[in-house]
C-alpha cells in the first residue's frame, strides 16, 4: 500500500469468520500436507484430542488470522511477521471469528494484535502481526 | 523418554521445496482466500504468507522426529508458530532450501516444548522466510525437570 494511507493506533481490521467442518479440515490437511488424523478421524481423536473429539489444525486458525492481516496490509509482500499461540482447541462443527487491532506504528510498520474467538467464547488463538504500511 | 537437551542447536540436513502455482491455489482455496493474485495464471501470482506451512510444519519436523537421539514421541500438539518474512511474497517457481534446527527444549508441568526453527532461502541464497514452531510433547516431561511454573492462559491446543 502507499505510504499516504492513513492508519492509526486503535484501528480495527475487518474481521474474518469461518466454520471448521470435516470438509474444511480435510481440505486444509491436503493443502498443507499436515495429515495428523486428529483433524479428521473421530476414533483417533477420541483417544488423543484434548477435547475428546476432532479439532481444527492450529495452522488453519493461523491461516485465517493471517488472511485478515494480509487483506489489511494490502498483500502478502507487506507482511513482515505473523506470530501466534494456539491457546485453546477449535472443535469441529463450530465457527470462530478473527479480529485484529493496530497497537503501534513505527517507521512505517504497523503492529497488530490478533485474536481468534470460538463461538463458545473460548479464545483459540492470540498473537501479533507486523506489516509494512 | 524425555527430550535430550544437549540436542539444542542441532542443525539437520537441508531439504528443498519448489513453490507451484497449483499448490498455491489449493492452499488459498482451503483458507477461503479471494485475492485474485493467488489464483492468477500470470506473473503476478503470489502465495499467502502462511503458505509457508506447506514446507515448514510437517516437513520441517520430519528430521527431528526421525532422530532417535532426540527422544520425541507421537503425542504432540502445535503450541505456537511464528513466520518472519523477507519483504517479498512466495511465488511459483521459487526453489527454497530449508534448514531445520532445534532452537530450544524446555518443560512446563507434564509437557515438553520443542522449538523447531526452519530457515528458508531462495536459489540466490537470499532469506525468504523463517519458521519457528513450538511443538508440545504431551506428558513426557521428567518429574524433576519442570523449569517454569504453569502460567495462566498457557493452555495448549492444536
Amino acid at each position: 500500500m502507499s505510504t499516504s494511507r492513513s492508519v492509526e493506533v486503535g484501528d480495527e481490521l475487518a474481521p474474518v469468520t469461518a466454520e471448521s467442518n470435516l470438509v474444511a479440515s480435510v481440505l486444509y490437511a491436503g493443502a498443507s500436507g499436515d495429515m495428523n488424523p486428529l483433524h479428521y478421524d473421530p476414533s483417533f481423536a477420541e483417544n488423543v484430542s484434548p477435547t475428546g473429539g476432532i479439532i481444527a489444525h492450529g495452522m488453519y486458525s493461523m491461516g485465517l488470522a493471517s488472511r485478515m492481516l494480509t487483506a489489511f496490509a494490502g498483500g502478502p509482500e507487506q507482511v513482515l511477521e505473523v506470530d501466534v499461540r494456539f491457546t485453546r482447541p477449535w472443535p469441529l462443527g463450530t465457527s470462530s471469528t478473527f479480529t485484529g487491532t493496530v497497537t503501534a506504528i513505527e517507521d512505517g510498520v504497523a503492529t497488530v494484535s490478533l485474536v481468534g474467538t470460538n463461538e463458545s467464547g473460548d479464545r483459540i488463538l492470540r498473537g501479533t502481526g507486523r506489516v509494512r504500511l | 523418554m524425555a527430550l535430550q537437551r544437549d540436542k539444542v542447536g542441532t542443525t539437520y540436513p537441508p531439504y528443498t521445496y519448489e513453490v507451484s502455482r497449483e499448490k498455491i491455489r489449493e492452499y488459498a482455496t482451503a483458507l477461503g482466500e479471494t485475492d485474485p493474485r493467488y489464483f492468477s495464471d500470470g506473473d503476478d501470482c503470489v502465495a499467502p504468507p502462511t503458505f509457508a506451512a506447506c514446507f515448514t510444519v510437517t516437513k520441517g519436523g520430519a528430521a527431528p522426529f526421525a532422530d532417535p537421539e532426540l527422544g520425541t514421541h507421537p503425542a504432540v500438539v502445535h503450541g505456537s508458530q511464528r513466520y518472519t518474512f523477507a519483504e517479498r511474497a512466495l511465488r511459483p517457481g521459487d526453489v527454497l532450501t530449508c534448514t531445520p534446527r532445534i532452537a530450544d527444549i524446555s518443560a512446563r508441568g507434564a509437557n515438553e516444548y520443542l522449538v523447531i526453527e526452519v530457515n528458508c532461502e531462495d536459489a540466490d541464497g537470499h532469506h525468504v522466510v523463517t519458521s519457528q514452531a513450538t511443538i508440545v510433547l504431551l506428558g513426557s516431561a521428567p518429574a524433576t525437570a519442570t523449569d517454569t511454573p504453569t502460567a495462566p492462559g498457557q493452555e495448549v491446543a492444536s
